[in-house]
């Protein structure tokens, strides 16, 4: 087995103890604001926990980019507070990858958007308490050019033969099951990982022409991967209109 | 949500520790074949009038590819299933072909191949290909009874045959 073997069996674990643990915490979940029965009639608790924007950026690629000479890729994101523990989340980033085999050579670039949400799993210890442990899903659609591609088709009986083919665009769509957590370092600033599982949802419509890495997602040819993300991020918060 | 400040150095320690060490830079191996292969099966009738037909193990095969640069021939022990590769180059290609090399006397049989090409992108790993679709395949009448075209489309796919050849009885 090897080591990257070894570390898809870690990640998937890792994953699926978070999804796990979201799971099992979900019940014991209070939240802040919820609905109550006066008279039989549903009353809505306002959220005390005010508003939070909270923008933040990934800091692994930029790390996985120096280990990398073939593909790069940033990573922003921003998130909402809306209510009862539910953020909305927005993230973006762009990246490419240049192949330089010997019989094989093209380069890509995207820009790619995710949009879902977060659900924390864990009760505040009060109403300013921002540190989370969340899981969360995104949707996720990036444009991929593909410039024109030269290659080499290695033949010892027919002789080899080299031809190119030209500039794509396609289309990439996936889906991502996402969990992890975030602490407040000091007032604002957070620091936060999350590991992601993302499914590739339109393989079939670019499968003859799948790019080495996808940014965002990760390898273009495989369906399923699983990706990790570390984000330092600062919160912007003003206060609801009810507890001014 | 206190608690867990004081986990968070270790978790991250952690989890980056497995993200660089799965970060290897290396091109996947190619686990496919990377040239379209022609599979023929070589059979016979039982007798001059006989319908009934069963493989023929040709002693020692020999195919010579005529339009080819490199290799000179390609020859096969005792079977009846060989592999023959079509020229990238053109859409027609021929190979000669005696059933048994080991004899005084060869006789020798042409096959000429009728056919388009097809770029094919396989992954990254083995990069681009051509596949083939046969139009026709026609051959002297030596060794040779006759041709049967099974599938047209030739491809990467090592475990289908396109081609199957009738030798005649008294051979």
């Amino acid at each position: 087995m090897s080591i990257q073997s070894i570390c898809r069996y870690i990640y998937v674990i890792t994953f699926s103890l978070v999804t796990i643990l979201c799971s099992s915490s979900a019940y014991a979940q209070a939240d802040t604001a919820r609905a109550d029965t006066l008279s039989g009639k549903k009353v809505r608790i306002p959220d005390s926990a005010g508003h939070q924007l909270c923008l933040g950026i990934d800091m692994v690629n930029p790390v996985r980019n120096n280990f990398y000479s073939d593909r790069y890729g940033y990573e922003v994101e921003g998130d909402y507070y809306l209510r009862n523990e539910f953020y909305v989340t927005l993230e973006g980033g762009w990246g490419g990858s240049k192949v330089t085999y010997t019989d094989l050579k093209y380069t890509t670039t995207n820009t790619f958007f995710r949009l879902g949400f977060n659900k924390t799993i864990l009760p505040r210890d009060n109403k300013k308490d921002w540190d989370m442990m969340f899981f969360g899903l995104r949707a996720a659609f990036t444009p991929i050019d593909r410039s024109a591609a030269t290659f080499t088709i290695l033949d010892s009986l027919w002789g080899n033969k080299t031809g190119s083919q030209g500039p794509t665009k396609f289309n990439a769509i996936w889906a991502e099951l996402t969990g992890g957590m975030r602490v407040e370092l000091v007032k604002g600033l957070f620091a936060g990982w999350n590991v992601r599982g993302k499914f590739l949802l339109n393989q079939k419509s670019f499968r003859n022409e799948a790019p080495l890495f996808i940014a965002g997602y990760g390898k273009g040819d495989k369906n399923a991967v699983f990706d990790f993300n570390l984000y330092i991020s600062y919160g912007i918060r003003w206060k609801r209109k009810h507890f001014r | 949500m206190t608690k867990w400040n004081k986990y968070l150095p270790v978790i991250l320690l952690a989890l980056c520790s497995v993200s660089w060490v799965a970060c290897t830079q290396q091109r996947q191996p190619c686990l496919t074949p990377k040239i379209a292969s022609l599979i023929m099966e070589t059979i016979h009738f039982k007798t001059d009038t006989s319908t009934v037909f069963v493989d023929t193990a040709l002693p020692s095969g020999l195919f010579i590819p005529l339009t080819n640069i490199g290799i000179d021939s390609i020859k096969y022990p005792l079977g009846s299933t060989f592999t023959l590769s079509l020229s990238p180059d053109t859409t027609i290609c021929q190979w000669r072909f005696t059933s048994d090399t080991l004899n005084a006397v060869a006789y020798y049989d042409t096959f000429t191949f009728y056919y388009q090409r097809k770029l094919q992108f396989l992954s990254n790993a083995c990069g681009y290909t051509d596949f083939y679709s046969i139009d026709s395949v026609h051959t002297t009448h030596h060794i040779v009874d006759s041709l049967h075209i099974i599938n047209t489309s030739v491809t990467n796919n090592v475990n289908t045959k396109h081609l199957q050849v009738y030798i005649r009885h008294n051979f």
